[in-house]
């Protein structure tokens, strides 16, 4: 599904993404390539859109704990479990979902 | 409440006015029934100086320092605002910053993972999820505590834990008019350079700050053999009535100064300072007026009360931080114009540390003495006897242009019996109760 155009994300940033029936999803923009992973921290409660994209790394708010947005693997401490991740692809200006039928 | 103190009530201690005029008892140095009232009356209701604005760049820059034995967070908010917290978490009470000075996203309790942002709240725990079920645990009323009120004065930052303290401006009263002689000299305004000289003291914080106020006599005996090393001559006789110098004290913050431009400067032994100062006379004199135009450098020293002192000239910046009757911890920082050349910065930082740092020529002489001085009233005999503050009695003058009690003559005890008198009516006030939790906006 599109979601939103490429100018609306800028490189280093990060955006929540809310779709009926899905748990909010990150999408980011790592050096123009987008990516996206479930927002929510698998540590505790914390919204990673609004922590720091570190390169391919995001850094959550809280407890700054970082993952590997291209895979969603947990790089340190406290979080050990991976992030669900998510295909984008851009089509002319767009930006593109693809969300799975089973959640 | 007094603890250590003799058969004398406390009543009677504090009283300064039932003592005859220029006597100070000197139980106030070693009691620790005081030493406990000061806290409360004094470091937990004055305006205290936390932080250089220089010191916290951006967002997430912060320090911890002390306010009493309190110690605090200072932080550049998001919003590019400061703040100032309470570092203790509110869950077990473990600090949660470990650092002098650094950047920070935010802070993160070491104990259970309780987590705030620069705005001091609560974003998040450890195992949060048993915590949802807990109806008790309500995340937006947790946060850091807040100072109650915070304020800047020319990029000098001050917290106070009062609701009900006046406000700074109202505090510092017309002692700001002194203040700009090195706030504000210079239309770049000014900075403190990076690092923090930290060191401990066996003394009572007030026999420094008292040295600070007002003590220009120390100088030429205590500092003499330091001040001919490196001035190649003897300190300049401080005390003839004839010359033009003075003490002044506003609110029991005190200045004591003669008008000689350079004296304190010249004792950094730089050619850099002087000639920084020599070359900007004029520009003084355009911004100061001619009178505070020669205080720039002179000989002179400076506490703001309680415990925040400075050296205009060798340009150390201190405060003496109270951690119990007979110990201070003293954190000092090197003040410089902002648009000042970088090799008379660096000048500045090297004569400061030449100078006045733990192994300084001058700072090692005076810790010898306030050492002493302070463990002497451990004497159940000994602190009988009132020491002498009896010196310029009747000094006192009006002047044309100089705001503030006005004494004459820089070789005096008036500042130190000003700042023993608002000590001694902040100690005679009640206190405050516990510090607000509500958020400073």
């Amino acid at each position: 599904m599109p979601v939103f155009e490429v100018s609306e994300l800028a490189v280093g940033q990060i955006k929540r993404v809310c779709v009926p029936g899905y748990p909010p999803i990150a999408i980011y923009n790592v050096g123009g390539s987008f990516y996206a992973t479930a927002d929510t921290c698998t540590h505790a409660r914390a919204s990673l859109s609004e922590g720091d994209l570190d390169g391919r790394h995001v850094v959550c708010p809280v407890h700054w704990a970082e993952f590997d947005v291209t895979t969603g693997r947990a790089m340190s401490f406290p979080a050990s479990i991976p992030l669900v991740t998510y295909s984008v692809t851009v089509e002319g200006d767009t930006v593109i979902l693809a969300l799975p039928a089973d959640r | 409440m007094i603890s250590n103190s003799g058969t004398r009530p406390v009543a009677d201690l504090l009283n300064l006015s039932q003592l005859p005029p220029g006597e100070l008892d000197r139980r106030i140095f070693s009691d620790r029934g005081v030493y406990e009232l000061e806290l409360e009356r004094i470091f937990a209701k004055c305006w205290l100086f936390i932080a250089h604005e220089s010191q916290l760049p951006r967002p997430g820059s912060f320090l911890t320092t002390w306010m009493g034995e309190d110690n605090v967070i200072v932080v550049r908010k998001r919003d590019g605002s400061i703040g100032a917290y309470i570092n203790s978490c509110p869950h077990r009470g473990n600090r949660v910053c470990n650092a002098e000075v650094g950047t920070s996203r935010g802070f993160v309790c070491n104990y259970h993972g309780w987590a705030f942002d620069l705005e001091g709240h609560l974003t998040g725990v450890h195992e949060s999820q048993t915590y949802e079920r807990e109806p008790t645990f309500r995340p937006a009323d947790i946060g850091l505590t807040s100072v109650a009120q915070l304020g800047t004065y020319k990029q000098l930052v001050f917290a106070t834990f009062d609701a009900d303290a006046p406000s700074l401006p109202d505090y510092l009263g017309d002692f700001s008019f002194y203040l700009d002689v090195m706030l504000d000299n210079d239309p770049g305004g000014t900075m403190f350079l990076d690092g923090s000289i930290k060191s401990t003291l066996d003394c009572n914080w007030k026999i420094a700050a008292e040295n600070f106020a007002g003590d220009a006599l120390h100088a030429g005996w205590t500092h003499a053999s330091a001040a001919t090393t490196m001035l190649g001559r003897d300190v300049a006789d401080l005390g003839d009535p004839q010359s033009e110098s003075y003490h002044v004290n506003v609110n029991g913050h005190c200045w004591e100064f003669n008008l000689d431009e350079v004296g304190n400067a010249a004792t950094l032994g730089d050619p850099k300072v002087m000639k920084y100062l020599r070359e900007r006379r004029d520009q003084f004199r355009e911004r100061l007026g001619p009178l505070r135009s020669r205080m720039v450098g002179s000989v002179s020293s400076v506490n703001v009360f309680p415990n925040f002192s400075f050296l205009p000239g060798q340009n150390t910046f201190r405060t003496w931080h109270p951690k119990g009757p007979e110990r201070t911890e003293l954190h000092t920082w090197v003040l410089v114009n902002r648009d000042a050349p970088d090799e008379v910065k660096a000048a500045w930082r090297k004569g400061a540390m030449m100078t006045f740092s733990p192994s300084g020529v001058f700072e090692m002489d005076d810790g010898d003495n306030w050492e002493f001085a302070t463990s002497s009233a451990r004497g159940v005999v000994t602190r009988r006897q009132l020491l002498h503050y009896g010196l310029g009695l009747d000094s006192r003058i009006s002047h044309p242009e100089l705001p503030g009690r006005v004494h004459r003559c820089q070789v005096n005890d008036a500042n130190q019996r000003a700042f023993y008198d608002r000590w001694a009516e902040l100690l005679r006030s009640k206190a405050k109760q516990a510090p607000t939790s509500a958020p400073l906006t």
